[in-house]
């Protein structure tokens, strides 16, 4: 025990004070993970919940087998571009606009935090109930406009657009408050140069506020893909992957071989799958970002 | 002296819990997650009875069906389960004892003498019940049937058009082609949905197919088991359903699920539905559905033969042995008769023989009789071990014949295909 005693104490008290984190850590997130991990590399189902030898590749194997493994990847980053690219785009125009506002500001963030703080179950619930064809009071305002009814979740065409659609809603509130904070921690100078410069608004968003809040902006679209990479909630109570599998995202695909299939190994092997993609995708990002610096 | 009498007494008492097979279990609480449906409903009204005369408390945890699967196998794998009472639906009936997870209720029938004499044989083989095996004692059946408006098939300008299109008079259907023709002209004719369907992607649509494919004389498996899905009959269904959800059912069918088409019922906007028979007294009441009460009747499907499925009871293995004890006690209970009846006189889709029976009941509800035509005519979806994963197999190809996106011998084959696979797995 001599090496602990010769380390410095600034580090000894650094570790002091990061181990209840990291404990935390590795309970909360290390533990789950590491089961995880077990299972997928293992034989063990829910059927057969004993003594699970090692297979190997089997499971990963067994479902990037499956043409619909395939499929719901190629849907997962369809919809996760997507959303992510309109929660950006409008919630960085609203974001813009709440920060020449000053005396209301406060009432925005109140109303625009409402969604962000339901749960995505109840947002598909409420959304679902709006959206019903036949009753919903979507369809009846179009009906009142003189517009025909639409068939929003029932559709093969039009669900995976529905259900982006009220991802944006809910979702975007948090990318304006990021960004909104992000804008307001600017600093005036360059602008005030830019002004006396005689440069346009739009010059000045282009050539000063986007290079600026460009750090902040990428953490945001990466915490963003990450969500949207995830979503369950919406397909699973909006419309069960359906119709057809028109919404069958990778994270819907990875629970119907879990609790559909009985197969834990096999839905922990998705679950990896989709963990290594957002792996990746992170290291790009960030790695992106420190090189712009 | 008083030794004696103190023996004699709780002698007596054995002997009185025993004849009536109810035993106290004072403080015992017991958990089930129900199905959010009137059913449940009706029991859970029942409830203080039975606390007041067992001293178990019971909670009901009311969920949509499309939930409950998973909740349950959460909680059947977990260490002790937080339910210790269950509601197993009928395709699960493979999976539960396979994974053994259910108590053996053999020998506490045996133990207790209860009489299962009274319930129709074939609820207790829906739900993998043998002579030598019974993991679940039948709380329901859910057999299906045609719902349909009868104001609609009698109003004289549609009957006239009818006619005039079909050179055939506007009556119920007899086969299933008949029926779906009807559901195409009320459409379009009547300012109604042909047909309430609920086309959602699992449960929903393989449930409602089931019917198409029974009532076209078609079948899952043969009696030996093999797969005899794609067929001339399996063909003729899923065209026929497809023909429907497209052209004679309500906008937005695909994604509908059993809530839906009932409010569209009840609403006054379809003329029929194909769905589980005790939906008509919810929707033949006044109070609930002013638009359609008083003008709609039950029929088996067109053909013959419906999908026939069912509830049933079940004690999770790892839970302690006194809930297990009092989750026992609630069953013989909730079955009896007497309670059976009361439960019918509600609106219970009974299993038992002699309820269909009862003066009583068949006075208050007379439909009652097409209700046992439908339950003893009724088929069963395939029950095996991933009943539940083929659910989602045969909806996601039917909902992809639906929606126009495979064609239909493409999607019978592969739900052919799946049902295959699974069945070996």
């Amino acid at each position: 025990m001599q090496w602990i005693a010769n380390l410095d104490r600034e580090w000894k008290t650094g570790w002091a004070f990061a181990l209840p984190g990291f404990s935390a850590l590795a309970i909360v997130m290390g533990f789950p993970l590491i089961y995880a991990a077990l299972l997928a590399f293992s034989s063990q189902t829910l059927l057969h919940p004993e003594l699970s030898p090692f297979i190997g590749l089997a499971n990963f194997a067994s479902v990037m087998g499956d043409q619909r493994f395939w499929d719901a990847t190629r849907l997962t980053v369809v919809y996760s571009v997507v959303t992510v690219a309109g929660e950006f785009l409008i919630g960085l125009g609203i974001a813009l606009l709440l920060n020449r506002t000053v005396r209301t500001k406060p009432i925005y963030f109140a109303i625009l935090t409402i969604p962000m703080a339901m749960s995505p179950v109840s947002v598909s619930l409420i959304w679902r109930m709006l959206l019903q064809p036949n009753l919903g009071i979507a369809n009846h305002l179009l009906e009142v406009g003189g517009l025909p009814r639409v068939d929003w979740l029932g559709s093969p065409a039009l669900a995976l657009w529905t259900m982006a659609a009220i991802d944006i809603w809910q979702q975007m509130s948090f990318v304006v408050l990021i960004l909104a904070a992000g804008l307001a921690a600017l600093p005036q100078d360059p602008y005030e140069a830019a002004e006396v410069d005689g440069a346009s608004s739009l010059q000045q968003f282009w050539y000063i506020t986007l290079p600026m809040l460009r750090p902040v902006a990428m953490i945001t679209v990466v915490i963003q893909l990450i969500n949207e990479f995830r979503t369950y909630d919406l397909p699973y109570v909006l419309t069960k992957g359906g119709p057809g599998t028109s919404t069958e995202v990778l994270s819907f695909f990875a629970y119907r071989r879990a609790f559909l299939g009985l197969s834990l190994n096999e839905g922990s092997a998705a679950s990896f799958v989709l963990l290594l993609v957002v792996l990746a995708m992170t290291v790009v990002f960030f790695s992106l970002l420190e090189r712009r610096r | 002296m008083l030794r004696t009498y103190k023996l004699l007494a709780g002698a007596s008492l054995g002997a009185l819990i025993a004849m009536t097979g109810m035993a106290r279990a004072d403080g015992v609480t017991l958990r089930a997650l129900m199905e959010d449906v009137p059913e449940t409903q009706i029991i859970e009204s029942m409830l203080p009875d039975f606390e007041k005369q067992t001293g178990i408390h019971v909670e009901f945890e009311k969920i949509g069906y499309g939930d409950m699967h998973d909740k349950l196998v959460a909680q059947l794998t977990a260490p002790e389960s937080f339910y210790n009472l269950l509601e197993v639906d009928f395709l699960w009936a493979g999976e539960f004892p396979k994974a053994g997870w259910l108590v053996d209720l053999k020998p506490l029938i045996e133990q207790s003498k209860y009489d299962t004499s009274a319930f129709i044989p074939s609820t207790f083989t829906l739900l993998g019940g043998t002579a030598s095996d019974t993991k679940l004692l039948p709380m329901y059946n859910y057999s299906m049937g045609l719902i349909y408006r009868t104001d609609l098939l009698n109003d004289a300008k549609l009957k006239d058009s009818y006619k005039a299109q079909f050179k055939t008079d506007l009556a119920p259907p007899k086969t299933l082609e008949e029926y779906v023709q009807i559901a195409k002209f009320m459409k379009a004719n009547a300012g109604v949905a042909g047909a309430a369907m609920q086309g959602q992607r699992g449960d929903p649509n393989s449930m409602e197919f089931s019917n198409y494919l029974f009532s076209a004389g078609g079948s899952y498996v043969d009696g030996s088991g093999k797969v005899t899905l794609d067929s001339a009959e399996g063909k003729k269904a899923l065209d026929l359903y497809v023909d429907n959800i497209q052209n004679g059912a309500q906008q937005g069918a695909l994604s509908a699920t059993l809530d839906d088409t009932l409010r569209l019922m009840c609403s006054g906007e379809a003329f029929s539905m194909v769905t589980y028979w005790w939906m008509l007294p919810q929707i033949d009441n006044a109070a609930k559905c002013p638009k359609a009460a008083g003008k709609v009747t039950l029929a088996p499907m067109p053909g013959g033969s419906g999908e026939s499925g069912g509830w049933g009871w079940g004690i999770p293995k790892n839970t302690s042995a006194e809930s297990q004890a009092a989750a026992w006690t609630f069953m013989q209970w909730v079955q009896s008769k007497e309670i059976s009846v009361q439960r019918a006189l509600k609106g219970h889709a009974p299993v038992r023989a002699d309820v269909y029976e009862n003066a009583e009941v068949l006075a208050k509800y007379p439909y009652y009789k097409s209700a046992m035509d439908i339950v003893s005519g009724g088929k069963s979806f395939p029950i095996f071990t991933y009943s539940a994963q083929y659910e989602d197999t045969l909806g996601a190809q039917l909902s992809l014949a639906a929606g126009g996106q495979a064609k239909s011998e493409d999607a019978l084959k592969a739900a052919a295909k799946g049902l295959e696979d699974l069945m070996k797995k």
